[in-house]
């Protein structure tokens, strides 16, 4: 699992980190039953204060992406994949609506965005 | 020991100078703790009177629930300390120095002075005076760190080296703050301070400014960036801030850096009609460091309307 985080992005570390192992296990980098680095190699690997991905390790337990398996470490749950999948979806959607927000805040109007999204769309092919 | 260090009302001349003036604060245990500032800010000038290579005019300072002015010879020995400026014996190399430094302390300083140097890819057999700045500051590294001690005090550790060892250190204070230890450092590079710190204090003409938590440094501070219809709407604008650390304006241009913005600021700007555009946003350490500064750019010369 290759993490990145991005020290100018206004979301706190700790956020970007549970992103970010979500994403691994959406894409399916990290499989249900398999561990997660624990604290001490996941804060070395990204050089961040161990505190950052403990804050983080405890999200991704409360939303059960991974599970506390004794002697083991953290493992992703069965369901995580799904529940990751399905939340990409709101990250991204959370993404675009700060972009969205500044266009609206530089008084774009939304034929305006609507194009842009449709033109940027084209050029990836997707559309 | 409640705190692992702490500074109550201490304040330093050096003849004319004032080095430090009436700086408190307290770091407590298991948290890295970075103090940032300009150079001559009076960082070093902390970090000394902590381990009592200095006397305080006024004030207390203690480390370790020992008073820095006393008993300073014990604080030496149990905390690792890193200067900006390693002394080392030259004529020495790398595992004489071990050894030497071994005599001075407990059983086990050896064997993981001799774990560090493998880790750090160290040639046992080199004189120190042969080795790159790089090599010769992880060796001080290794020396700090080889007693295993409660607490890591770090002087501009990385001033000067290349991204590798920058990486190494950085790594390794990671490492101790896994394991439960204290880290201390004082630095210029804000974006490694971003990584690693739990709390930041800032100083600025030996006054410490802040002393915070990152975390929540960085949730209360914003920029707010307007841009007006007219240059003369200034001062019909309302800062949206409970306090503003630092207002640059540029013609039509005002950017706000400031603390604990008014919840209701979006909405307020929304419906300024003196405003074309504006931008909220959590700023970057650097931004904020800056801004705590008071260094104002010089501004940029207005744009003159096409």
């Amino acid at each position: 699992m290759f993490i990145e985080i991005d020290l100018n992005s206004p979301q706190p570390l700790y956020e970007q980190v549970v992103q970010q192992v979500k994403f691994a296990v959406a894409a399916g980098a990290v499989q249900a039953g398999e561990m997660i680095p624990s604290v001490r190699e996941m804060s070395k690997l990204l050089a961040v204060n161990p505190n950052t991905v403990v804050r983080a390790y405890r999200v991704l337990q409360e939303e059960t992406v991974v599970s506390a398996q004794r002697g083991m470490g953290l493992v992703v749950t069965n369901d995580a994949r799904s529940q990751c999948l399905a939340e990409r979806k709101s990250i991204f959607q959370e993404r675009f609506r700060r972009v969205f927000n500044d266009a609206v805040r530089s008084r774009l109007e939304s034929a305006e965005i609507r194009e842009i999204v449709g033109s940027l769309l084209a050029s990836l092919g997707t559309a | 020991m409640k705190n692992i260090l702490e500074l109550e009302r201490v304040s330093k001349r050096f003849g004319r100078n004032v080095a430090l003036d009436n700086v408190s604060y307290e770091v407590a245990p298991g948290t890295v703790f970075a103090l940032l500032g300009e150079n001559g800010a009076g960082k070093t000038t902390t970090i000394r009177i902590l381990l009592g290579l200095t006397d305080a005019d006024m004030g207390r300072a203690a480390v370790l629930g020992y008073d820095s002015g006393k008993d300073d010879l014990i604080i030496r020995k149990k905390v690792g300390y890193v200067p900006e400026q390693p002394v080392l014996y030259d004529w020495m190399s790398v595992a004489e120095i071990g050894q030497f430094t071994a005599a001075f302390y407990p059983n086990g300083f050896w064997q993981e002075y001799c774990r560090q140097v493998e880790q750090y890819e160290l040639p046992p057999g080199a004189k120190i005076k042969s080795l790159s700045k790089g090599m010769r500051a992880k060796v001080s590294l290794a020396l700090a760190l080889a007693h295993d001690p409660e607490l890591l005090i770090l002087d501009e550790p990385t001033s000067g080296l290349d991204a590798m060892v920058r990486r190494e250190f950085l790594e390794s204070m990671v490492d101790r703050a896994a394991a439960g230890k204290s880290v201390f450092l004082s630095s210029h590079q804000l974006g490694e301070v971003e990584r690693v710190a739990d709390t930041v204090a800032i100083m600025k003409k030996s006054k410490v400014v802040v002393v915070e938590p990152l975390e929540v440094l960085k949730s209360t501070t914003n920029l707010v960036t307007v841009t007006l219809t007219d240059a003369e709407n200034r001062a019909k604008l309302t800062v949206p801030f409970k306090s503003v650390i630092e207002e640059r304006v540029n013609g039509r241009e005002v950017q706000i850096l400031g603390r604990y913005l008014n919840p209701a600021a979006q909405n307020m700007l929304q419906s300024d009609q003196n405003i074309t555009r504006f931008e909220i946003r959590t700023p970057s350490l650097e931004e904020i460091f800056i801004a705590y500064m008071g260094k104002d750019c010089p501004p940029l010369p207005a744009e003159k309307d096409k």
